[in-house]
This record gives C-alpha cells, structure tokens and sequence, in this order.
C-alpha cells in the first residue's frame, strides 16, 4: 500500500510538473518551429516527367525543406525551412522555371 | 520528293515525334536524358542537355537500314509553345542537327543536317503526337513522319509504375515499305521509360528507352 501510494504521488507529481515545463519550453518551440508550408496550384502538370521538373527545381531552392507533387489535384506541396520564406512571385518563378503555368498559393504557417 | 519536298519540310521545320519520349525532347533545367530507338529499320541514340526547360542540346546518331545511311551530329530542340490547362498540357517543338553523314561507307561522308517539327497533346488518360522531319544527307534527302495515339489504362501517381497502350504510324516514303503501323506497349517508372512493340508489315519488333538524370 505504501508503495502504491508513492508511486501514485510521483505521478500525480509528474502530471503537475509536465505543464510547467512545456510552458518553460514554449518560446523557443515556438521560434524554431515558425515553418510555412506552400500548396501550388499548377495547370499543366500531367505525367511524371513533369513532376520530377518541378521536384527538381524547387529541390534547388535554398528555402525549401520538401516537395510533394499531387498529380491527381495538380498540386505541389511546398516545406519551407524554418524561418525561410518564398514569395509569392518567387514560387510562380520556379513553377515556370519548371515549365508550368502557376495557378494560385496557399500558405499554412505553423 | 527528294529536294522540293525535303526543303519545304525543312523550312517548315516540320517535324513530329511520336512518343512519350520524344514528346519530351527537354528536361527540366540542368537535366539530362538518353534516348534510344530501335525498329528495325532505323536505330538512334540521342544524349542531350537541357540549360533551360525550353532547349536542349546534344548529340544525335542514327543508322537507317532501310534507306542505307548513317547519321551523326549535334541537335538542337526548342520548346516553341507549351500550352498548360487544368488537366491537359500541349507542346510545339523545332528539332534541328547538322553533323555527317554517309551510305554505310559509300562515296565517303558528306555534310548534314535535318529538322522538323514535332507537337503532342496529353491528358493523364490519353496522348496524341504527330512529327515529321527532313533530312539533307548530302548524297540524298529524305522525310520521315510518324504519329501517334495512346491511352493509359489506369492513372498512377508520381512514383508509381505508368503504362500506356499505343499505336504508332509512321510514314517513310523512301523505304521498301513506306508506312507501317506498330501497336505498342509503354512502361515508365521513376526515370526509365521503355517501349516495346511490334511492325506486322516489317515483322520486325520495336524497342525503345529513355533514361532521365
């Protein structure tokens, strides 16, 4: 029983102690995870070929972390690194560099 | 033929490829491709480099058993016009080389040069192409056109195996048998591209592949 009960109050200070130190972290979790994710909309992207292009050349980009290229909704799917950030005419600029025409871009910072 | 027909094409810069792979004669900036056909008649390798999505330079040589010649020189492809829909893309494109040529050893090597035009038009489903190209050999012209129509039987997405079931015609007046139609299967796949099909008229089979980088 004495056992349980210390076990029990470890717990039940660990559960205490974990939001203050979450909240302890907080700001700096929070600068080092300012990302931006961009979803292209791009008009002539049919066939592989043309995503590898488009991997390819935002790949070379010093701002991007990741490419994802959704065919069957025409989309690419941008992961900018953290703090970086492409405007919108630099993505339109790369969308042509690749040979495509852009449509629009949205943005989901988190 | 021969000289008018030859040089109306080639200031025409008519020419039209008919596949896939040569549908994509420039790569993405700083991209280079391998191609290489095979019909039994004529075979070609072409290596090119592409500074922009819209040119690409290489190197192009092509033996033609069935008009008895021997092409090697440089090439030159341009993206004319690009046309980006929502769910189609089309293409326009100038092919053009020069280099040397020779009738498999016979009256030695003479200047050449050839061009054309090429232009597709391509869904995810379906795809259609058409090229014709002219060739001054120096010792003799000649012309070559050949289209295409295709049809993939399930869409994949980026990554996954692609194949298209097409039908090719191509139309070489100077040859023995001047037109000819090869049903043909395509499988494409990260950066490989192979065709595999067969010439009842020439029984002869047809094998090409494209490697990317």
């Amino acid at each position: 029983m004495k056992k349980t009960s210390s076990i029990l109050a470890a717990a039940a200070a660990f559960a205490f102690a974990s939001p203050v130190a979450v909240a302890q972290t907080e700001p700096a979790d929070m600068a080092q995870s300012d990302t931006t994710m961009l979803t292209v909309n791009v008009k002539g992207m049919v066939c592989d070929f043309c995503a590898r292009a488009v991997t390819k050349v935002f790949g070379k980009n010093d701002a991007v972390e990741n490419v994802h290229v959704d065919l069957d909704n025409g989309e690419i799917h941008v992961g900018l690194k953290q703090g970086a950030s492409l405007t919108d005419d630099e993505v339109e600029s790369l969308v042509k560099k690749s040979g495509y025409a852009m449509v629009s871009v949205e943005r989901e910072v988190s | 033929m021969k000289i008018g027909y030859a040089a109306i094409l080639v200031a025409a810069t008519a020419v039209l490829e008919a596949s896939v792979a040569d549908a994509r004669p420039v790569s993405y900036p700083g991209g280079a491709t391998v191609m290489q056909k095979n019909n039994g008649f004529h075979s070609s390798i072409h290596a090119h480099y592409s500074p922009t999505f819209q040119d690409s330079i290489g190197l192009y040589s092509e033996r033609n058993w069935a008009e008895d010649w021997h092409f090697t020189g440089v090439q030159y492809n341009r993206l004319v016009k690009r046309w980006n829909e929502k769910d189609s893309q089309a293409n326009l494109y100038f092919k053009g080389g020069i280099g040397q040529a020779d009738a498999f050893g016979e009256g030695g090597v003479d200047f050449a040069s050839f061009a054309g035009v090429a232009a597709d038009w391509e869904t995810r489903r379906w795809f259609t192409s058409y090229e014709a190209r002219a060739y001054d050999l120096g010792f003799d012209q000649t012309v070559r056109h050949a289209a295409r129509i295709g049809v993939a039987p399930y869409i994949g997405d980026f990554g996954d195996l692609h194949t298209w079931l097409m039908l090719q015609v191509e139309n070489q007046p100077d040859s023995e048998t001047p037109t000819t139609l090869t049903p043909l299967v395509l499988f494409f796949y990260d950066v490989q591209l192979v065709e595999i099909g067969y010439t009842p008229e020439t029984e002869r089979f047809m094998a090409n592949w494209i490697v990317r980088f």
